[in-house]
C-alpha cells in the first residue's frame, strides 16, 4: 500500500478526530490547538510507524520552505509602526530585556553544556547553542491571544502581546544572522561571500523583495488576487533564501514588515496572511513531528536543561525587566510565566536548522524544541490566564469568571 | 507596465543569485515556482488588458519562462512541479463535479448525451479520415504498413477528440457565465471526458492488436478498464459522501480541508487504480448534491481560493511544455488538422443540437467551448509515446503541437462564444459562483 496514501488516510482521520476533540478541549479547558498535530507527525514519522518516509519528506521540502516563509511574513506583519508608536517606551524596554536576556543566557548555558557534554570546542558548540537561544526566545502568542479573546485587552495582555512580538523579532533575527555567519562556501565560486556579505544578502532579499513586492501588489484590494501575488512573492523570497542556504524566516519577516507598513491595502494583506496561517501551521507541525529522530548522542540531559533554563530565564528576565522599569505592581512578579508557551515559530526555527546538512547537533536541538512545544503549548493559555487573573485581582479589578463569556468593554482598560 | 518592470528586475535578481545557490531541498524549484506565479499573474493581467482570457496569458507565461524560452523554469524544475499539476487536475475535477446538479442532469441528461455522442463521433470520423487519407504527408505514416497506419490514425483521432475540462471551468469562472451555452458546454466536456477515457482504452487495445509495439507493456484488460471507470464512480461517491458528512458535522478549516480532499482523492485514485478525473468529479457531484444548501458552496469557495495559485502555475506549466519551434515546424500539417477538427466539432454539435432539440444559443455557440485541449490530451499523448517507444514519440509531437494550437485558440474562441450569446460581459468579468450573493471568489479572475 502506498505510504503516501496511508499518510493521507491517517492524516484525514486524525485531522477529524483531533479537530473535534481539541475543539472541545479548547472550549472547555482553554487548550491551544497545535500539539496534537506535532504528536500525529511523530506517530507517522520513521521513528514510530514510518508512514512518512524520507522520500515523502524530501518531496515536501519546498512546501516546508514556503511554510517557513509564510510564518516569517506573519511575524513581520505584526510590526505596523503607527500601532507600535502607541506603546510607551517601558513596554519595549521590558520586552527587549526579556528577549535579549533569554537569548544570551540560554546561548551561554548551552555553549558550556554542549562543550562539556559532547567534548567539543566552545566555538563549535556556539552555533547550536545560539540556535537554541533563538528557539528559547520565541514565545507562542496563541495562548495569550485566546486569553485576550476571553477577558479582553488590558495593560498586561498588551505587554504580553508586545513581548511575544519582540521575542519573535529577536529569535528570527538571531537565527537568520547565525545562518549567514555560519555559512558554507558555495561550490564553484571564485570568491565565496564573507559572513557580512551573506548577512547583507539575507537582509537584502527581504528589503529589496519587500520593496519590489510592495510595488508589484500596488493597491490591489481583491483578496483572491492578492492571495495569488502574495503567495508568489513569499514563495519566491523563501525559495531564494533557501536556495542560498539562508533562513527564509528573516527575509520573509522583513517583507511582511515592509508590506504592512507601506501598503494602503495592509488590512487585506493581513487578512490573506492570516487566512492561510492555520493550515500552513498544521502541516508544518505534522512534518516537524515526522522529521524528528532521537539523536545518536545523549539528548535527554540537554533537553531537560533547556527546559529548565528556559523556564527560569523567561520568568527571571521578565521579573527583572518589570522591576527595572517599575512595572512589577502592574504586571506582577510571575508575569513571565505567560511567556513559557512555545509554538509554530520555535518549530519553524528548529526545522529550518534541521534542513541544513551541515548543522551541528541538529537532532538534539530539534528534540528540545519539539518537547518544549508539546509540554508548553497545551498549558500556555491556562498559564497566561492565571497570570492575567492574578494581575487583575491584585489591582482590584473585577474580572469575568475563568470560562465566562467576555463582555465587549474590558474593565482592565481603566488601567 | 509597472509589474513587467518589476518582473524584469526579479528576473535579473534571480540570475544574480543562481551562482550562489545549492541544488538541494528543491529550493530552486521553489524559486522557479514563485517566479512563475508572479510571471503568469502579470502576463495574465496583460492578456486581460488586451481582452484575451487570462488563461492565454498564463500559457504564454509558461512559453516565455519555460525550458524553451527564458529557462527560468528548467525541464527538471518543471518535473519537480508535476505534483502541483496533478493536484490542480484533482481540484478542477472536483470543482467541475460540484458544478453539476442532479436536477439538471435529470432535465438535460438526454440532450447532453445526444450532443456529446454526435459531436465525438463526427469529430473522430473526420480526424481519422484526415490522417488516413493524407498518410503520405504525415512524417511517421509515410510508407508504413496498412495496419500501422490504421492503428496510429485510430490513436491520433481518439486523443484529438479530447476537450479540456480545466480550460472550460476556468473560463466559466473567469467570465461568470452560467447560461445555457455555458452549462451545455460544461456538460458536454465533462461527459466526453468520461467517454474518452473509455474510448481511448479501447482504441489503444485495438491499436496494439493491429500493430503490436516492440518491447512495450501489455495492454490493459477489459476488466481493468471497467474497474477504472466503475471503480472511479464508486470511490468518488464514497469520498463525496465523506466530505458531505464533514461539512455537516465539522465544517472547519475549509481551506486546509479543500486541499486535503483533492490530495486524498488523488492518492486514493492512484491506490485503487481508478480514473482520477472521474473519481474527483463524482466526489464533487455527490458532495454538492448531498450537502445542505450553502455547505457545498462554502467548500467550493474555500477550494477556489486555495487552488488559485495552483491553477495559475498549472496553466503556466502547460504552456511550458509547448515547444514553439516544433509547433512552427509542423504548422503546415497541424494547422489544417486543427481546422478540420474545429469544423468537425462545429458540424457534430449542429447535428447533435438538431437531434436533441437544443435551443438556438446552444446550437450556435456551444461548439466554441469544445475547441480547447490541455492536460488530459497531453497525458494521453504521453501514454501513446510510452506504449510505442519509436513512432509514438512522433505521434506525440504531432498531438502536442495540435494541443498547443487548440490550447491557445480555444479559450479565445470560447470567450467570444459566451460574449456573443450574452452569457458573459465583453469587459470586466463578474463573480462566478452559483451563489451570487457570495463574496467575489471567481476561480481565475484574480
Amino acid at each position: 500500500m502506498s505510504s503516501t496514501f496511508i499518510l493521507v488516510l491517517v492524516a484525514v482521520g486524525a485531522y477529524l478526530a483531533a479537530h473535534v476533540a481539541f475543539g472541545w478541549l479548547a472550549k472547555r479547558f482553554l487548550i491551544v490547538s497545535g500539539a496534537e498535530y506535532l504528536l500525529l507527525g511523530v506517530l507517522l514519522g520513521p521513528q514510530v510507524t514510518g508512514l512518512i518516509s524520507a522520500s515523502v519528506f524530501s518531496g515536501f521540502a519546498p512546501f516546508l520552505t514556503l511554510a517557513l516563509g509564510w510564518i516569517g511574513t506573519l511575524v513581520g506583519a505584526q510590526f505596523y509602526l503607527p500601532s507600535l508608536l502607541r506603546y510607551r517606551a517601558p513596554v519595549y524596554r521590558i520586552a527587549f530585556f526579556e528577549a535579549a536576556a533569554t537569548f544570551v543566557v540560554m546561548a551561554g548555558a548551552m555553549t558550556l553544556l554542549f562543550g562539556w557534554l559532547f567534548e567539543m570546542p566552545l566555538e563549535r558548540a556556539l552555533s547550536p547553542a545560539v540556535v537554541l537561544g533563538a528557539i528559547a526566545t520565541a514565545s507562542s502568542p496563541a495562548g495569550i491571544g485566546l486569553v485576550a479573546q476571553r477577558v479582553g485587552a488590558g495593560a498586561i495582555v498588551r505587554q504580553l502581546q508586545m513581548t511575544t512580538a519582540i521575542d519573535a523579532l529577536v529569535a528570527v533575527t538571531a537565527f537568520g544572522l547565525l545562518l549567514s555567519i555560519d555559512h558554507p562556501a558555495p561550490a564553484g565560486t571564485p570568491r565565496p561571500p564573507t559572513a557580512t556579505e551573506w548577512a547583507v544578502i539575507s537582509v537584502g532579499i527581504g528589503v529589496v523583495g519587500g520593496t519590489l513586492f510592495h510595488l508589484f501588489l500596488g493597491e490591489e484590494r481583491k483578496i483572491d488576487r492578492l492571495f495569488i501575488s502574495l503567495a508568489g512573492a513569499i514563495i519566491l523570497a523563501s525559495g531564494a533564501a533557501a536556495y542560498m542556504r539562508l533562513s527564509p524566516l528573516l527575509p520573509a519577516m522583513l517583507i511582511g514588515a515592509i508590506l504592512i507598513n507601506t501598503s494602503g491595502n495592509r488590512q487585506e494583506i493581513a487578512q490573506v496572511l492570516v487566512s492561510v496561517e492555520r493550515p500552513i501551521y498544521f502541516v508544518l507541525l505534522i512534518f516537524a513531528g515526522a522529521a524528528w529522530q532521537p539523536s545518536d548522542r545523549a539528548w535527554i540531559l540537554p533537553v531537560i536543561i533547556y527546559l529548565l533554563v528556559r523556564i527560569a530565564t523567561k520568568t527571571g528576565a521578565a521579573y527583572l525587566g518589570a522591576w527595572a522599569n517599575g512595572a512589577l505592581p502592574a504586571l506582577g512578579p510571575h508575569w513571565g510565566r505567560a511567556l513559557w508557551g512555545q509554538g509554530g515559530l520555535a518549530i519553524a526555527i528548529a526545522l529550518n536548522y534541521l534542513q541544513h546538512e551541515y548543522s551541528v547537533l541538529a537532532n538534539v536541538i530539534f528534540t528540545a524544541a519539539l518537547v518544549s512545544v508539546l509540554l508548553t503549548d497545551v498549558m500556555s493559555a491556562r498559564v497566561a490566564e492565571s497570570v492575567v487573573r492574578s494581575a487583575r485581582e491584585r489591582l482590584g479589578i473585577q474580572i469575568p469568571g475563568a470560562y465566562a463569556a467576555t463582555s465587549s468593554a474590558s474593565p482592565e482598560e481603566a488601567e | 507596465m509597472r509589474r513587467v518592470l518589476i518582473l524584469a528586475l526579479l528576473f535579473g535578481g534571480m540570475r544574480l543569485v543562481v551562482p550562489l545557490g545549492s541544488q538541494g531541498q528543491g529550493s530552486q524549484a521553489l524559486l522557479s515556482f514563485g517566479f512563475l506565479i508572479l510571471g503568469a499573474y502579470t502576463v495574465g493581467e496583460i492578456a486581460k488588458a488586451v481582452r484575451l482570457p487570462k488563461i492565454v496569458g498564463y500559457l504564454a507565461a509558461g512559453v516565455i519562462f519555460g525550458p524553451y524560452g527564458l529557462e527560468v523554469l528548467s525541464a527538471a524544475g518543471a518535473g519537480r512541479l508535476a505534483p502541483i499539476s496533478q493536484l490542480a487536475i484533482a481540484l478542477i475535477a472536483y470543482m467541475a463535479g460540484a458544478e453539476l446538479r442532479f436536477q439538471e442532469i435529470r432535465e438535460r441528461g438526454v440532450l447532453l448525451l445526444k450532443m456529446t455522442g454526435t459531436e465525438l463521433l463526427v469529430t473522430f470520423a473526420a480526424l481519422f479520415g484526415v490522417l488516413y487519407g493524407f498518410q503520405a504527408y504525415v512524417p511517421f505514416l509515410q510508407g508504413a504498413p496498412e495496419a500501422q497506419v490504421l492503428a496510429f490514425a485510430l490513436l491520433f483521432a481518439a486523443i484529438a477528440i479530447v476537450h479540456s475540462p480545466a480550460v472550460t471551468l476556468a473560463l466559466l469562472s473567469e467570465t461568470g457565465a452560467r447560461g445555457p451555452v455555458a452549462r451545455t458546454t460544461l456538460g458536454i466536456v465533462l461527459l466526453s471526458d468520461i467517454a474518452v477515457v473509455l474510448f481511448f482504452s479501447v482504441a489503444l487495445a485495438v491499436a496494439r492488436a493491429l500493430s503490436p509495439p516492440t518491447g512495450a507493456t501489455a495492454a490493459p484488460s477489459l476488466g481493468s478498464v471497467v474497474w477504472e471507470i466503475g471503480g472511479a464512480v464508486l470511490v468518488g461517491a464514497v469520498l463525496g459522501g465523506g466530505v458531505a458528512l464533514y461539512l455537516r458535522y465539522v465544517r472547519r478549516e475549509l481551506m486546509f480541508f479543500a486541499v486535503l480532499v483533492a490530495f486524498f482523492g488523488l492518492e486514493i485514485a492512484r491506490f485503487a487504480h481508478v480514473e482520477l478525473l472521474l473519481t474527483l468529479l463524482t466526489a464533487g457531484f455527490v458532495t454538492e448534491n448531498l450537502s445542505r444548501e450553502g455547505e457545498g458552496i462554502e467548500l467550493l469557495h474555500a477550494m477556489e481560493r486555495s487552488a488559485a495559485p495552483i491553477f495559475v502555475v498549472f496553466f503556466a506549466l502547460s504552456g511550458a511544455k509547448i515547444q514553439v519551434t516544433q509547433v512552427v515546424a509542423l504548422a503546415w500539417i497541424v494547422v489544417p488538422i486543427a481546422i478540420v477538427r474545429a469544423g468537425a466539432i462545429w458540424a457534430g454539435t449542429q447535428l447533435g443540437a438538431w437531434w436533441a432539440g437544443a435551443g438556438e444559443p446552444e446550437r450556435r455557440y456551444a461548439w466554441m467551448g469544445l475547441i480547447s485541449q490541455a492536460g488530459v490530451a497531453i497525458g494521453l499523448a504521453s501514454i501513446v509515446a510510452e506504449a510505442y517507444p519509436e513512432q509514438g514519440a512522433l505521434l506525440s509531437t504531432l498531438l502536442l503541437s495540435l494541443v498547443a494550437i487548440n490550447e491557445t485558440v480555444g479559450p479565445i474562441l470560447f470567450r467570444r462564444g459566451l460574449v456573443a450569446s450574452n452569457e458573459a460581459p465583453a469587459g470586466e468579468p463578474v463573480p462566478a459562483t452559483a451563489a451570487s450573493a457570495a463574496p467575489p471568489t471567481t476561480l481565475l479572475d484574480r
